[in-house]
């Protein structure tokens, strides 16, 4: 198939993911009881009158029928318009905007770490596979892995905040420092709240990495490689952990797409001003323009990650070159 | 009459306190009663103080002042903004102002911002002023008679206007509120009068307030205040034993009460928060709709037990019914006692009995089978209505806890598709006499006149006609009698409310009906507080 068939058959498989999530993600909140303006005005000792209320409701244009608010929303997209937040009484776009930031900070640095270290530990442990150091850092990882991120970053608290001072407890912003002491503040808020989150997620990107790699080494071309004399860590470098990386690759660019979703519970722990902590709120207050673009901008992350790796697994691995060259093997699915 | 007698002099007094650093004496503080900062942990973003939306009363009156001070939950209240508050007949009001108030923006506070802030809270959504204004009590005119002199004229008769409703509506500038089209969508800084201007606030994160040097009342005691958005108790606490925050407005979980007495950084202060949990019973669905069935559940309804297992032993047991026992408004000789076997005599008369040996009665409609809903994430109030459904069953009432969440609550609520649930029930519900008649008009209390109550319905209007306090408070002792002898609200306890600060950092903190020790009070001199009748003295 040439490329720009193939190009234009997965942006409709993107659009067609890009209505279903976003017609699903508009439908849930509204099918659960309750509603913004009740929720937010409705206190029976407020005392607005219902004709308050509904001017309440109309202002929102919650008082129209569903499809109807369906259709708004399409509208107010299509001019780049997500509404305005019940809850905050601001636009959406502006509240979003305001978070995002935080949460790329946050949740991109810890992915990162974690990939990082994650697949650095796996390769070694994998390498070694079978001796104590493997049996050590399985056990260690996975001992890690099963605590609860908010234990995890209470501890961490405990530790570096309460007994030894080194980093703030919570918050994101610089209280009251500016220019680089500012910067240095707001780096220095981050630190606790993404050592927990990679702490949290390193266990699987761990077990992943190390998987991969002890199953490429069970591979022929590393005999072969052996066999021939190439150095041991030339080997492991260059031929192993090369071809170990292609899953775990796959799960970085997926991981990239819920990026910009949050991490709710270490926001929370942390009192970290991010879009996972904005979504758990506005469940809580049916806040439905804040659900719909915050799910509307996870969707859109989603769909640009794989993207992402649909654009760049090619240069990865050779092979899907191959097959796309030859066949029809789209890149993601390709390696799963 | 309320009339300021003492201004000048307490002033005088309270700004040579200030000037010498030191508004307490030493008996009331070991530490500092000034500081030029501090950090408040706060539980939550309100968004820019805008008074139509969310609001929250000790960072809004930080901001905003009233006519009267310090609340209508105060035993006396003051003038603030006026000078003299006076019924010169049972419908009328005159006011006379300060003349030395200024916005903070320099502009001179006057009559006509009166007068703008009353017909502006009758043209605008905000039920929480707006009903004491147009409903109860109902000011029909309000007449500028200079520049600091009005007059208010009632619908009916309104001797609690100046104890209640002008202690309760923040006074707005005519000049920046008369030009906004959508007041509700309003997002700029609030100008006020208060001691404090918000000179920042970063959505989600913080709020930064600076003290008004010019404050009629006095400079205030701490120059700027910080106050960070920290929603979990568990971070809030945290800081502040790190010592990254000061103070913080939420109260201490039971469970760190002692650790943080027992902290030589640290003070804990016992207060009495004007609010409580509540059984709401759905008095529109049988059987809660037969008066003396609700009774019998009230008498069924062990608050000590509750108190003592649910709550520790924190807190006093609500054995004095609705409203709150320390609200200045409630009738001291409530009582609501635990009286099972009554309950059960009550039941028989009524022809609920157990036919079939399964524990629970029968009646016309069935078994007396209900659930009791409860936001589950208030562990407490779960446990709560676990122990209650329990009680409950000891009298042959089945009944089971079901955890929501808030947003559901809140529908349930709003549709009363509920049998029975848990709620907590704030200052203004509890302790403010007009809202108590107000809530049995918005359908939290009873749903009138769509639901007829003759009995309070006759009571109200002798309620209206009354034309002395002592008469309007009389009549509402009356109505609260009856109220608790068919309860459609039943307190399960009345908590108290540890709150904890650092000392070093300021140790001028002092209770105020209803508030906590985080308000404007607590930072403004002593003297001035106390001659408001702001705050709760030791040992009272």
């Amino acid at each position: 198939m040439s490329r720009l068939p193939r190009a234009l058959g997965r942006a409709g498989q993107y659009a067609l993911v890009l209505l279903v999530a976003t017609t699903v993600n508009f439908l849930l909140p509204h099918l659960a009881p309750g509603d913004p303006v009740t929720y937010r005005y409705g206190g029976e000792t407020a005392g607005l009158t219902p004709a308050q209320l509904a001017e309440v409701r109309a202002r929102y244009g919650l008082d129209e029928s569903l499809p109807e608010q369906y259709g708004a929303f399409w509208a107010g997209l299509a001019r780049g318009d997500l509404g305005v937040s019940v809850d905050y009484n601001r636009p959406v776009a502006d509240v979003l905007a305001e978070r995002l930031p935080w949460t790329l900070a946050l949740v991109g640095i810890a992915t990162l770490l974690a990939f990082a270290v994650g697949t650095l530990l796996g390769a070694v442990a994998a390498w070694r596979r079978g001796t104590r150091r493997d049996a050590g850092m399985v056990v260690g990882v996975l001992a890690v892995d099963a605590m609860p991120g908010f234990w995890i970053g209470m501890m961490l608290i405990a530790v570096f905040s309460v007994e030894l001072g080194w980093f703030p407890s919570y918050g994101a912003v610089a209280i009251t420092a500016e220019g680089a002491a500012g910067w240095l503040e707001v780096a220095q808020r981050l630190v606790l709240p993404v050592a927990t989150l990679t702490l949290a997620t390193v266990g699987s990107i761990f077990l992943l990495a190390r998987a991969a790699m002890t199953s490429v080494l069970d591979e022929a071309f590393v005999r072969l490689a052996r066999s021939t004399g190439i150095p041991e860590h030339r080997i492991a470098v260059r031929h192993a952990l090369r071809n170990a990386l292609l899953p775990v690759y796959t799960n970085l660019t997926l991981a990239v797409g819920t990026l910009v979703s949050g991490a709710v519970v270490v926001e929370t722990v942390f009192a970290y001003p991010g879009i996972g902590r904005l979504i758990y709120e506005a469940v809580l207050a049916r806040d439905y323009p804040v659900l719909q673009g915050a799910f509307l901008l996870v969707t859109v992350g989603v769909i640009a990650a794989n993207l992402l790796a649909d654009v760049t697994y090619p240069l990865l691995d050779p092979r899907v070159r191959h097959d796309r060259g030859t066949g029809d093997v789209p890149a993601v699915e390709a390696t799963r | 009459m309320i009339r300021r007698a003492r201004t000048a002099a307490v002033l005088a007094a309270a700004l040579l306190a200030a000037a010498c650093s030191s508004a307490a004496g030493p008996e009331e503080a070991a530490g500092p009663t000034t500081a030029s900062q501090l950090t408040i942990a706060v539980p939550e973003d309100v968004g820019p103080l805008n008074i139509l939306n969310q609001s929250d009363d000790p960072l809004t009156f930080l901001v905003y002042d009233r006519l009267v001070a310090p609340s209508p939950y105060a035993e006396d209240p003051q003038p603030w903004l006026a000078t003299e508050v006076r019924n010169v007949d049972p419908r009328t009001w005159l006011i006379s102002l300060r003349d030395d108030v200024t916005w903070h923006d320099g502009e001179p506070f006057t009559a006509d911002d009166v007068a703008f802030t009353i017909d502006w809270f009758k043209r605008v959504p905000s039920g929480t002023y707006s009903h004491h204004i147009t409903t109860v009590p109902n000011i029909q005119t309000v007449e500028v008679l200079g520049a600091h002199q009005v007059k208010l004229t009632c619908g009916f008769n309104c001797p609690f206007l100046g104890s209640v409703t002008l202690a309760h509506v923040p006074m707005m500038p005519e000049h920046i509120w008369s030009t906004i089209e959508d007041p509700e969508s309003y997002e700029g800084l609030p100008v006020g009068t208060g001691p404090y201007r918000l000179a920042a606030h970063e959505p989600g994160q913080s709020y930064r307030f600076e003290a008004n040097r010019d404050y009629f009342a006095g400079a205030p005691l701490v120059g700027t205040l910080l106050m960070p958005v920290i929603p979990s108790p568990t971070t809030t606490f945290t800081a502040l034993r790190t010592g990254e925050i000061d103070a913080a407005t939420q109260f201490l979980p039971p469970e760190l009460v002692d650790q943080f007495r027992n902290s030589d950084d640290l003070e804990v202060v016992t207060t009495t928060p004007l609010q409580f949990p509540e059984l709401r019973v759905n008095f529109l669905r049988a059987p809660f709709d037969n008066p003396e069935f609700r009774r019998a559940l009230s008498m069924a309804v062990d608050r000590k037990e509750l108190n003592d297992t649910v709550w520790l032993g924190k807190g006093r047991v609500a054995d004095r019914g609705y409203p709150h026992p320390d609200s200045p408004w409630t009738n001291p000789d409530l009582r609501t006692p635990y009286q099972p076997q009554a309950a059960r005599a009550m039941l028989d008369s009524m022809g609920f009995a157990d036919t079939d040996g399964d524990g629970v009665r029968e009646g016309p409609g069935g078994p007396l089978n209900f659930t009791i809903y409860v936001d589950g994430s208030v562990p407490v109030r779960v446990r709560a209505a676990e122990l209650v459904s329990e009680q409950l069953r000891e009298v042959g009432i089945g009944a089971t806890a079901q955890t929501l969440d808030s947003g559901a609550l809140s529908d349930l609520s709003d549709s009363k598709d509920y049998d029975i649930y848990v709620n907590n029930i704030t200052a203004h519900g509890v302790a403010d006499p007009t809202q108590f008649i107000m809530s049995h008009y918005s359908g939290y209390l009873w749903k009138l006149p769509d639901v007829p109550y003759p009995a309070l319905e006759a009571l109200i209007a002798e309620w209206k006609a009354t034309e002395t306090i002592e008469d309007r408070a009389a009549v509402g002792f009356r109505m609260q009698e009856l109220f608790n002898r068919q309860p459609t609200s039943i307190p399960l306890h009345y908590p108290s409310g540890e709150q904890a600060y650092r000392p070093e950092a300021f140790d001028g903190w002092v209770e105020s009906p209803g508030y906590g020790i985080v308000h404007k009070w607590s930072l403004l001199p002593r003297e001035v507080a106390r001659e408001a009748g702001a705050i709760i003295e030791p040992g009272r």
